[in-house]
Protein backbone atom coordinates (compact mmCIF):
# COMPACT_ATOMS: atom_id res chain seq x y z
CA UNK A 1 0.00 0.00 0.00
CA UNK A 2 2.81 2.29 0.88
CA UNK A 3 4.28 1.77 -2.58
CA UNK A 4 0.95 2.50 -4.27
CA UNK A 5 0.57 5.72 -2.31
CA UNK A 6 4.08 6.78 -3.29
CA UNK A 7 3.39 6.02 -6.93
CA UNK A 8 0.17 8.03 -6.80
CA UNK A 9 2.07 11.00 -5.49
CA UNK A 10 4.62 10.61 -8.26
CA UNK A 11 2.10 10.52 -11.11
CA UNK A 12 1.52 14.28 -11.34
CA UNK A 13 5.25 14.90 -11.24
CA UNK A 14 5.91 12.40 -14.02
CA UNK A 15 3.08 13.87 -16.09
CA UNK A 16 4.52 17.35 -15.76
CA UNK A 17 7.95 16.08 -16.74
CA UNK A 18 6.62 14.24 -19.78
CA UNK A 19 4.65 17.26 -20.95
CA UNK A 20 7.62 19.58 -20.44
CA UNK A 21 10.06 17.32 -22.25
CA UNK A 22 7.68 16.77 -25.15
CA UNK A 23 7.11 20.48 -25.50
CA UNK A 24 10.81 21.31 -25.43
CA UNK A 25 12.10 18.74 -27.89
CA UNK A 26 11.32 19.52 -31.50
CA UNK A 27 9.63 17.10 -33.85
CA UNK A 28 11.94 15.03 -36.04
CA UNK A 29 12.58 16.50 -39.46
CA UNK A 30 13.47 14.90 -42.77
CA UNK A 31 16.50 17.21 -42.72
CA UNK A 32 17.91 15.96 -39.39
CA UNK A 33 20.22 13.46 -41.12
CA UNK A 34 21.85 16.05 -43.39
CA UNK A 35 22.13 18.42 -40.43
CA UNK A 36 24.05 15.74 -38.54
CA UNK A 37 26.21 14.89 -41.57
CA UNK A 38 27.21 18.50 -42.19
CA UNK A 39 28.00 19.64 -38.64
CA UNK A 40 30.75 18.71 -36.21
CA UNK A 41 34.50 18.37 -36.57
CA UNK A 42 34.57 15.71 -39.28
CA UNK A 43 31.87 17.35 -41.42
CA UNK A 44 32.89 17.78 -45.06
CA UNK A 45 33.08 21.34 -46.42
CA UNK A 46 30.15 22.26 -48.66
CA UNK A 47 32.50 24.13 -50.97
CA UNK A 48 35.82 22.64 -52.04
CA UNK A 49 38.86 24.78 -51.23
CA UNK A 50 40.12 24.47 -54.80
CA UNK A 51 36.84 25.62 -56.36
CA UNK A 52 37.22 28.44 -58.88
CA UNK A 53 36.62 31.96 -57.56
CA UNK A 54 33.07 33.07 -58.36
CA UNK A 55 34.41 36.33 -59.79
CA UNK A 56 36.20 34.42 -62.56
CA UNK A 57 32.83 33.47 -64.01
CA UNK A 58 31.49 37.02 -64.41
CA UNK A 59 33.10 37.51 -67.83
CA UNK A 60 31.19 34.58 -69.33
CA UNK A 61 27.65 35.77 -68.51
CA UNK A 62 25.39 37.17 -71.25
CA UNK A 63 24.97 40.92 -71.68
CA UNK A 64 21.66 42.82 -71.43
CA UNK A 65 19.68 42.52 -74.65
CA UNK A 66 16.46 44.08 -75.94
CA UNK A 67 13.90 44.22 -73.11
CA UNK A 68 16.12 42.09 -70.92
CA UNK A 69 18.53 43.33 -68.26
CA UNK A 70 21.12 41.20 -66.47
CA UNK A 71 21.69 42.12 -62.82
CA UNK A 72 24.45 40.62 -60.61
CA UNK A 73 23.01 38.63 -57.73
CA UNK A 74 25.52 36.37 -55.97
CA UNK A 75 29.25 35.74 -56.17
CA UNK A 76 30.63 33.09 -53.84
CA UNK A 77 33.52 30.67 -54.16
CA UNK A 78 32.73 28.29 -57.01
CA UNK A 79 29.50 30.08 -57.87
CA UNK A 80 28.17 33.19 -59.61
CA UNK A 81 24.57 34.09 -60.35
CA UNK A 82 22.75 36.86 -62.20
CA UNK A 83 19.08 37.77 -62.44
CA UNK A 84 17.54 38.02 -65.87
CA UNK A 85 14.89 40.73 -65.72
CA UNK A 86 12.23 41.91 -68.12
CA UNK A 87 10.11 44.97 -67.32
CA UNK A 88 11.52 45.04 -63.79
CA UNK A 89 10.41 41.45 -63.09
CA UNK A 90 12.86 38.58 -62.61
CA UNK A 91 11.99 36.00 -65.28
CA UNK A 92 15.00 33.71 -64.85
CA UNK A 93 18.23 33.16 -62.96
CA UNK A 94 21.52 32.59 -64.79
CA UNK A 95 24.30 30.73 -63.03
CA UNK A 96 27.72 29.11 -63.38
CA UNK A 97 29.11 26.79 -60.72
CA UNK A 98 32.21 24.67 -60.24
CA UNK A 99 31.04 21.08 -59.71
CA UNK A 100 34.27 20.20 -57.91
CA UNK A 101 32.31 20.81 -54.72
CA UNK A 102 29.39 18.63 -55.84
CA UNK A 103 30.47 15.87 -58.24
CA UNK A 104 26.91 14.50 -58.44
CA UNK A 105 25.98 17.69 -60.28
CA UNK A 106 28.47 16.82 -63.03
CA UNK A 107 27.63 13.12 -63.01
CA UNK A 108 24.09 13.73 -64.23
CA UNK A 109 25.47 14.85 -67.62
CA UNK A 110 27.13 11.47 -68.27
CA UNK A 111 23.99 10.09 -69.86
CA UNK A 112 22.82 13.32 -71.45
CA UNK A 113 21.20 12.76 -74.82
CA UNK A 114 20.93 16.41 -75.79
CA UNK A 115 23.61 18.92 -76.70
CA UNK A 116 23.35 22.71 -76.51
CA UNK A 117 26.07 24.59 -78.38
CA UNK A 118 28.07 21.38 -78.44
CA UNK A 119 27.90 20.74 -74.68
CA UNK A 120 25.90 17.98 -72.93
CA UNK A 121 22.65 19.35 -71.60
CA UNK A 122 19.86 18.16 -69.29
CA UNK A 123 16.53 19.45 -68.10
CA UNK A 124 16.32 19.19 -64.33
CA UNK A 125 13.08 19.27 -62.37
CA UNK A 126 10.44 21.55 -63.84
CA UNK A 127 12.29 24.87 -63.99
CA UNK A 128 15.95 24.31 -64.88
CA UNK A 129 18.08 23.53 -67.91
CA UNK A 130 21.82 23.09 -67.56
CA UNK A 131 24.88 22.18 -69.55
CA UNK A 132 28.36 21.09 -68.57
CA UNK A 133 31.61 22.57 -69.86
CA UNK A 134 34.92 20.68 -69.59
CA UNK A 135 33.27 18.04 -67.39
CA UNK A 136 33.47 20.62 -64.62
CA UNK A 137 31.65 23.95 -65.02
CA UNK A 138 27.88 23.81 -64.91
CA UNK A 139 25.94 26.58 -66.63
CA UNK A 140 22.26 26.84 -65.78
CA UNK A 141 19.20 28.87 -66.66
CA UNK A 142 16.31 28.61 -64.18
CA UNK A 143 12.83 29.90 -65.00
CA UNK A 144 11.25 32.16 -62.38
CA UNK A 145 8.18 33.04 -64.41
CA UNK A 146 5.80 30.76 -66.27
CA UNK A 147 6.25 32.83 -69.44
CA UNK A 148 9.94 31.89 -69.57
CA UNK A 149 9.81 28.50 -71.27
CA UNK A 150 12.20 25.60 -71.72
CA UNK A 151 12.96 26.93 -75.20
CA UNK A 152 13.84 30.33 -73.69
CA UNK A 153 16.19 28.59 -71.29
CA UNK A 154 17.99 26.76 -74.08
CA UNK A 155 18.25 30.02 -76.07
CA UNK A 156 19.77 31.90 -73.12
CA UNK A 157 22.23 29.09 -72.39
CA UNK A 158 23.68 29.73 -75.84
CA UNK A 159 24.19 33.42 -75.02
CA UNK A 160 26.84 32.60 -72.40
CA UNK A 161 30.44 32.77 -73.60
CA UNK A 162 30.72 28.98 -73.47
CA UNK A 163 33.86 28.88 -75.61
CA UNK A 164 35.52 31.33 -73.23
CA UNK A 165 34.48 29.22 -70.25
CA UNK A 166 35.89 26.10 -71.91
CA UNK A 167 39.28 27.83 -72.09
CA UNK A 168 39.28 28.36 -68.35
CA UNK A 169 42.27 26.66 -66.89
CA UNK A 170 41.13 24.16 -64.32
CA UNK A 171 43.03 22.74 -61.42
CA UNK A 172 42.73 19.35 -63.03
CA UNK A 173 44.79 17.45 -60.48
CA UNK A 174 42.55 18.42 -57.57
CA UNK A 175 39.49 17.93 -59.75
CA UNK A 176 40.39 14.39 -60.82
CA UNK A 177 41.18 13.49 -57.22
CA UNK A 178 37.78 14.72 -56.10
CA UNK A 179 36.10 12.83 -58.93
CA UNK A 180 37.89 9.64 -58.02
CA UNK A 181 36.85 9.72 -54.37
CA UNK A 182 33.32 10.97 -54.99
CA UNK A 183 30.29 8.87 -54.26
CA UNK A 184 27.37 9.42 -56.63
CA UNK A 185 25.16 11.30 -54.19
CA UNK A 186 27.53 13.00 -51.81
CA UNK A 187 25.64 15.02 -49.22
CA UNK A 188 22.54 15.44 -51.37
CA UNK A 189 21.40 11.93 -50.48
CA UNK A 190 22.77 10.02 -47.49
CA UNK A 191 23.71 6.43 -48.29
CA UNK A 192 21.05 4.94 -46.09
CA UNK A 193 18.27 7.05 -47.58
CA UNK A 194 15.57 5.74 -49.84
CA UNK A 195 16.35 5.81 -53.54
CA UNK A 196 13.44 8.18 -54.07
CA UNK A 197 15.70 11.13 -53.21
CA UNK A 198 17.87 10.49 -56.24
CA UNK A 199 15.56 11.00 -59.27
CA UNK A 200 16.29 14.70 -59.20
CA UNK A 201 19.57 14.07 -60.90
CA UNK A 202 18.34 11.75 -63.62
CA UNK A 203 19.09 13.40 -66.96
CA UNK A 204 16.29 14.24 -69.31
CA UNK A 205 16.64 15.45 -72.86
CA UNK A 206 16.55 19.21 -73.24
CA UNK A 207 13.99 20.59 -75.64
CA UNK B 1 24.96 23.23 -30.79
CA UNK B 2 24.74 24.38 -34.36
CA UNK B 3 21.70 26.32 -35.40
CA UNK B 4 19.38 24.56 -37.79
CA UNK B 5 18.44 26.86 -40.62
CA UNK B 6 15.43 24.72 -41.55
CA UNK B 7 14.08 25.03 -38.02
CA UNK B 8 14.63 28.80 -38.00
CA UNK B 9 12.54 29.10 -41.17
CA UNK B 10 9.92 26.61 -39.98
CA UNK B 11 9.51 28.50 -36.71
CA UNK B 12 9.19 32.03 -38.07
CA UNK B 13 6.07 33.59 -36.58
CA UNK B 14 3.00 33.82 -38.80
CA UNK B 15 1.48 36.59 -36.68
CA UNK B 16 2.26 38.82 -33.73
CA UNK B 17 3.62 42.33 -33.42
CA UNK B 18 6.55 41.93 -35.83
CA UNK B 19 4.38 40.60 -38.64
CA UNK B 20 1.67 43.19 -37.98
CA UNK B 21 4.21 46.02 -37.96
CA UNK B 22 5.73 44.83 -41.25
CA UNK B 23 2.30 44.43 -42.83
CA UNK B 24 1.52 48.01 -41.85
CA UNK B 25 4.23 49.10 -44.31
CA UNK B 26 2.62 47.32 -47.26
CA UNK B 27 1.10 50.66 -48.22
CA UNK B 28 4.59 51.97 -49.08
CA UNK B 29 5.93 48.84 -50.79
CA UNK B 30 2.72 47.23 -52.05
CA UNK B 31 2.86 43.50 -52.66
CA UNK B 32 6.60 43.31 -52.05
CA UNK B 33 6.49 41.21 -48.93
CA UNK B 34 4.81 37.93 -48.33
CA UNK B 35 5.49 36.40 -44.94
CA UNK B 36 7.11 33.19 -46.20
CA UNK B 37 7.20 30.66 -43.37
CA UNK B 38 8.34 27.02 -43.55
CA UNK B 39 11.52 25.72 -45.17
CA UNK B 40 9.94 23.51 -47.85
CA UNK B 41 7.25 26.09 -48.56
CA UNK B 42 9.97 28.71 -49.10
CA UNK B 43 11.85 26.37 -51.47
CA UNK B 44 8.71 25.85 -53.53
CA UNK B 45 7.84 29.55 -53.62
CA UNK B 46 11.34 30.73 -54.48
CA UNK B 47 12.13 28.13 -57.16
CA UNK B 48 8.68 27.27 -58.49
CA UNK B 49 9.75 23.64 -58.08
CA UNK B 50 7.05 21.14 -57.09
CA UNK B 51 8.86 17.80 -57.39
CA UNK B 52 9.25 16.59 -53.79
CA UNK B 53 12.57 14.81 -54.40
CA UNK B 54 13.98 17.94 -56.00
CA UNK B 55 12.71 20.07 -53.09
CA UNK B 56 14.44 17.70 -50.66
CA UNK B 57 17.71 17.84 -52.63
CA UNK B 58 17.59 21.66 -52.71
CA UNK B 59 16.90 21.74 -48.96
CA UNK B 60 19.80 19.42 -48.20
CA UNK B 61 22.26 21.44 -50.27
CA UNK B 62 21.04 24.66 -48.63
CA UNK B 63 21.59 23.17 -45.18
CA UNK B 64 25.09 21.95 -46.13
CA UNK B 65 25.99 25.44 -47.42
CA UNK B 66 24.64 27.12 -44.30
CA UNK B 67 26.55 24.72 -42.02
CA UNK B 68 29.86 25.39 -43.82
CA UNK B 69 31.14 28.25 -41.66
CA UNK B 70 33.54 29.44 -44.37
CA UNK B 71 30.57 30.47 -46.50
CA UNK B 72 29.56 33.36 -44.24
CA UNK B 73 25.87 32.53 -43.90
CA UNK B 74 26.08 31.86 -40.17
CA UNK B 75 27.76 35.21 -39.56
CA UNK B 76 25.02 36.97 -41.49
CA UNK B 77 22.36 35.26 -39.40
CA UNK B 78 24.22 36.15 -36.22
CA UNK B 79 24.32 39.80 -37.30
CA UNK B 80 20.60 39.95 -38.11
CA UNK B 81 19.78 38.39 -34.75
CA UNK B 82 22.24 40.44 -32.72
CA UNK B 83 21.33 43.83 -34.09
CA UNK B 84 17.69 43.27 -33.18
CA UNK B 85 18.24 41.85 -29.72
CA UNK B 86 20.89 44.43 -28.82
CA UNK B 87 18.81 47.39 -29.90
CA UNK B 88 15.95 46.14 -27.76
CA UNK B 89 18.14 45.44 -24.76
CA UNK B 90 17.42 48.68 -22.99
CA UNK B 91 13.72 48.19 -23.07
CA UNK B 92 13.88 44.46 -22.52
CA UNK B 93 14.98 44.92 -18.93
CA UNK B 94 11.98 47.09 -18.26
CA UNK B 95 9.73 44.65 -20.09
CA UNK B 96 10.90 41.74 -17.99
CA UNK B 97 8.83 42.97 -15.06
CA UNK B 98 5.63 43.08 -16.94
CA UNK B 99 5.30 39.89 -18.91
CA UNK B 100 1.86 39.58 -20.41
CA UNK B 101 1.17 43.29 -20.68
CA UNK B 102 2.08 43.81 -24.31
CA UNK B 103 0.18 47.01 -24.77
CA UNK B 104 1.64 50.34 -25.63
CA UNK B 105 0.00 52.13 -22.72
CA UNK B 106 1.29 49.57 -20.22
CA UNK B 107 4.69 49.90 -21.79
CA UNK B 108 4.81 53.68 -21.30
CA UNK B 109 5.06 53.31 -17.54
CA UNK B 110 8.23 51.29 -17.81
CA UNK B 111 10.45 53.03 -20.27
CA UNK B 112 11.79 56.39 -21.22
CA UNK B 113 12.44 57.32 -24.84
CA UNK B 114 15.91 56.86 -26.25
CA UNK B 115 17.95 60.00 -26.67
CA UNK B 116 18.39 61.06 -30.30
CA UNK B 117 22.07 60.18 -30.17
CA UNK B 118 21.34 56.57 -29.18
CA UNK B 119 18.60 56.35 -31.78
CA UNK B 120 21.01 57.62 -34.42
CA UNK B 121 23.60 54.98 -33.53
CA UNK B 122 20.84 52.34 -33.75
CA UNK B 123 19.85 53.52 -37.21
CA UNK B 124 23.40 53.71 -38.54
CA UNK B 125 24.48 50.37 -37.02
CA UNK B 126 21.45 48.67 -38.56
CA UNK B 127 22.26 50.13 -41.95
CA UNK B 128 25.88 49.00 -41.73
CA UNK B 129 24.69 45.56 -40.60
CA UNK B 130 22.67 45.37 -43.80
CA UNK B 131 25.69 46.13 -45.96
CA UNK B 132 27.99 43.69 -44.13
CA UNK B 133 25.37 40.91 -44.01
CA UNK B 134 24.68 41.46 -47.72
CA UNK B 135 28.35 40.78 -48.45
CA UNK B 136 28.42 37.69 -46.23
CA UNK B 137 25.39 36.27 -48.03
CA UNK B 138 25.93 37.36 -51.62
CA UNK B 139 29.64 38.07 -51.81
CA UNK B 140 30.43 41.15 -53.86
CA UNK B 141 28.63 40.37 -57.11
CA UNK B 142 29.88 41.68 -60.43
CA UNK B 143 33.12 43.10 -61.65
CA UNK B 144 32.82 46.73 -60.67
CA UNK B 145 31.51 49.07 -58.03
CA UNK B 146 28.67 49.82 -60.43
CA UNK B 147 27.76 46.11 -60.54
CA UNK B 148 27.84 45.94 -56.76
CA UNK B 149 25.61 48.99 -56.43
CA UNK B 150 23.24 47.53 -59.05
CA UNK B 151 23.00 44.35 -56.93
CA UNK B 152 22.37 46.41 -53.80
CA UNK B 153 19.84 48.58 -55.60
CA UNK B 154 17.94 45.56 -56.86
CA UNK B 155 16.36 44.98 -53.48
CA UNK B 156 12.96 43.38 -53.50
CA UNK B 157 10.75 41.19 -51.37
CA UNK B 158 11.70 40.86 -47.74
CA UNK B 159 14.95 42.80 -48.22
CA UNK B 160 13.09 45.85 -49.48
CA UNK B 161 10.60 45.45 -46.64
CA UNK B 162 13.48 45.40 -44.14
CA UNK B 163 14.76 48.68 -45.58
CA UNK B 164 11.26 50.19 -45.48
CA UNK B 165 11.05 49.20 -41.81
CA UNK B 166 14.51 50.62 -41.09
CA UNK B 167 13.65 53.95 -42.65
CA UNK B 168 10.19 54.11 -41.03
CA UNK B 169 10.65 52.61 -37.56
CA UNK B 170 14.26 53.58 -36.85
CA UNK B 171 14.39 56.76 -38.92
CA UNK B 172 11.16 58.66 -39.52
CA UNK B 173 9.29 57.79 -36.29
CA UNK B 174 11.99 58.63 -33.74
CA UNK B 175 13.85 61.35 -35.67
CA UNK B 176 11.29 62.90 -37.99
CA UNK B 177 11.02 63.36 -41.76
CA UNK B 178 14.50 64.87 -42.06
CA UNK B 179 15.93 61.90 -40.16
CA UNK B 180 18.82 61.25 -42.52
CA UNK B 181 20.19 64.79 -42.34
CA UNK B 182 19.72 64.89 -38.59
CA UNK B 183 21.37 61.48 -38.10
CA UNK B 184 24.30 62.36 -40.35
CA UNK B 185 24.91 65.58 -38.42
CA UNK B 186 24.74 63.75 -35.11
CA UNK B 187 27.03 60.90 -36.14
CA UNK B 188 29.59 63.31 -37.52
CA UNK B 189 29.69 65.01 -34.13
CA UNK B 190 30.25 61.76 -32.23
CA UNK B 191 33.42 60.28 -30.83
CA UNK B 192 34.37 56.66 -30.15
CA UNK B 193 33.05 56.88 -26.57
CA UNK B 194 29.54 57.50 -27.89
CA UNK B 195 29.72 54.12 -29.61
CA UNK B 196 31.30 52.16 -26.80
CA UNK B 197 28.34 52.84 -24.53
CA UNK B 198 25.74 51.92 -27.09
CA UNK B 199 24.26 48.40 -26.76
CA UNK B 200 23.36 48.10 -30.45
CA UNK B 201 26.92 48.91 -31.50
CA UNK B 202 28.35 46.58 -28.86
CA UNK B 203 26.11 43.78 -30.13
CA UNK B 204 27.71 43.63 -33.58
CA UNK B 205 30.92 45.67 -33.33
CA UNK B 206 33.24 42.76 -34.20
CA UNK B 207 31.65 42.55 -37.61
CA UNK B 208 31.90 46.25 -38.45
CA UNK B 209 35.01 47.00 -40.52
CA UNK B 210 37.64 49.10 -38.73
CA UNK B 211 40.52 48.40 -36.36
CA UNK B 212 39.08 50.30 -33.43
CA UNK B 213 36.01 52.31 -32.43
CA UNK B 214 37.36 55.32 -34.32
CA UNK B 215 37.85 53.32 -37.52
CA UNK B 216 34.44 51.71 -37.16
CA UNK B 217 32.80 55.08 -36.59
CA UNK B 218 34.41 56.36 -39.73
CA UNK B 219 33.17 53.34 -41.75
CA UNK B 220 29.68 53.82 -40.34
CA UNK B 221 29.65 57.52 -41.18
CA UNK B 222 30.82 56.87 -44.74
CA UNK B 223 28.30 54.09 -45.27
CA UNK B 224 25.47 56.25 -43.99
CA UNK B 225 26.55 59.23 -46.05
CA UNK B 226 26.70 57.18 -49.23
CA UNK B 227 23.25 55.67 -48.75
CA UNK B 228 21.61 58.88 -47.54
CA UNK B 229 20.52 59.78 -51.06
CA UNK B 230 18.88 56.38 -51.55
CA UNK B 231 17.03 56.69 -48.24
CA UNK B 232 15.83 60.25 -48.95
CA UNK B 233 14.56 59.24 -52.38
CA UNK B 234 12.87 56.17 -50.93
CA UNK B 235 11.04 58.29 -48.35
CA UNK B 236 9.90 60.87 -50.89
CA UNK B 237 9.02 58.35 -53.65
CA UNK B 238 6.93 56.24 -51.28
CA UNK B 239 5.39 59.23 -49.50
CA UNK B 240 6.55 58.07 -46.07
CA UNK B 241 5.76 60.54 -43.28
CA UNK B 242 5.63 60.29 -39.53
CA UNK B 243 1.88 60.78 -39.74
CA UNK B 244 1.09 57.97 -42.14
CA UNK B 245 3.51 55.45 -40.58
CA UNK B 246 1.82 56.06 -37.23
CA UNK B 247 -1.64 55.96 -38.79
CA UNK B 248 -0.89 52.53 -40.21
CA UNK B 249 0.43 51.32 -36.86
CA UNK B 250 -2.39 52.79 -34.79
CA UNK B 251 -4.61 49.84 -35.67
CA UNK B 252 -2.72 47.69 -33.22
CA UNK B 253 -0.61 50.09 -31.15
CA UNK B 254 -3.34 52.07 -29.44
CA UNK B 255 -2.68 55.50 -27.99
CA UNK B 256 0.57 55.91 -29.89
CA UNK B 257 -0.19 59.04 -31.89
CA UNK B 258 0.64 61.51 -29.16
CA UNK B 259 3.71 59.65 -27.92
CA UNK B 260 5.96 59.31 -30.94
CA UNK B 261 9.20 59.22 -28.97
CA UNK B 262 7.89 56.34 -26.92
CA UNK B 263 6.57 54.58 -29.99
CA UNK B 264 10.11 54.25 -31.35
CA UNK B 265 11.24 52.62 -28.11
CA UNK B 266 8.22 50.33 -28.09
CA UNK B 267 8.98 49.14 -31.63
CA UNK B 268 12.61 48.56 -30.61
CA UNK B 269 11.59 46.11 -27.95
CA UNK B 270 8.58 44.46 -29.52
CA UNK B 271 9.36 44.25 -33.21
CA UNK B 272 12.19 41.98 -34.38
CA UNK B 273 11.99 42.90 -38.02
CA UNK B 274 15.71 42.53 -38.78
CA UNK B 275 15.86 38.97 -37.55
CA UNK B 276 12.52 38.00 -39.10
CA UNK B 277 13.17 39.31 -42.60
CA UNK B 278 16.89 38.50 -42.31
CA UNK B 279 16.13 34.79 -41.88
CA UNK B 280 13.84 35.03 -44.91
CA UNK B 281 16.52 36.72 -47.03
CA UNK B 282 19.12 34.18 -45.97
CA UNK B 283 16.84 31.25 -46.78
CA UNK B 284 15.98 32.71 -50.19
CA UNK B 285 19.62 33.22 -51.17
CA UNK B 286 20.69 29.78 -49.93
CA UNK B 287 17.86 28.20 -51.91
CA UNK B 288 18.67 30.19 -55.05
CA UNK B 289 22.27 29.03 -54.86
CA UNK B 290 21.40 25.43 -54.07
CA UNK B 291 18.98 24.90 -56.93
CA UNK B 292 21.54 26.35 -59.32
CA UNK B 293 24.42 24.23 -58.02
CA UNK B 294 22.71 20.84 -57.94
Amino acid sequence: MHLVRSLKRLVPLVLVLVITLTACSSAPSKYDQVQEDTTGFSAPAAVDKTAEKGGTFNQFFPEAEGDYTVVPSQEKQGFAEYKLKRGGETVAMLSINDTISLPAAAAKYENATTMVAGFPSVVQGSTATGLLVNDRYQVKVLSRDASFTEADRAAWLEKFDLQGLSQLEADTKAFRKAQKTATPDIRTAPQNSEPKTAPTLVPQPAG
Amino acid sequence: MSKKIYEKVDKLPKGGLTVMALNSLDKFVPGQWENLVGFDHTIKQVTGETDEAMVQAIGERAIALFNDKSQGYQRALWMYESVDSASGLLGAAAMANRIGQDTFLGFLKNISPKPEKAQTVDLVVKLVTEVVAFCHINGIPGDSLGDFLAALGDYGGESLMRMAALVSFDGVIPLGADFSGKALKLIKGMGPSDLDNNPTFKGVKEEIPGNNAKGKLSFMTESFESTKGWMDKFVSDKGITQGNVVDNLSGFVEGSKSKLDYLGAFLDVSVKYYEHTGVQTLARRLIERSVAEL
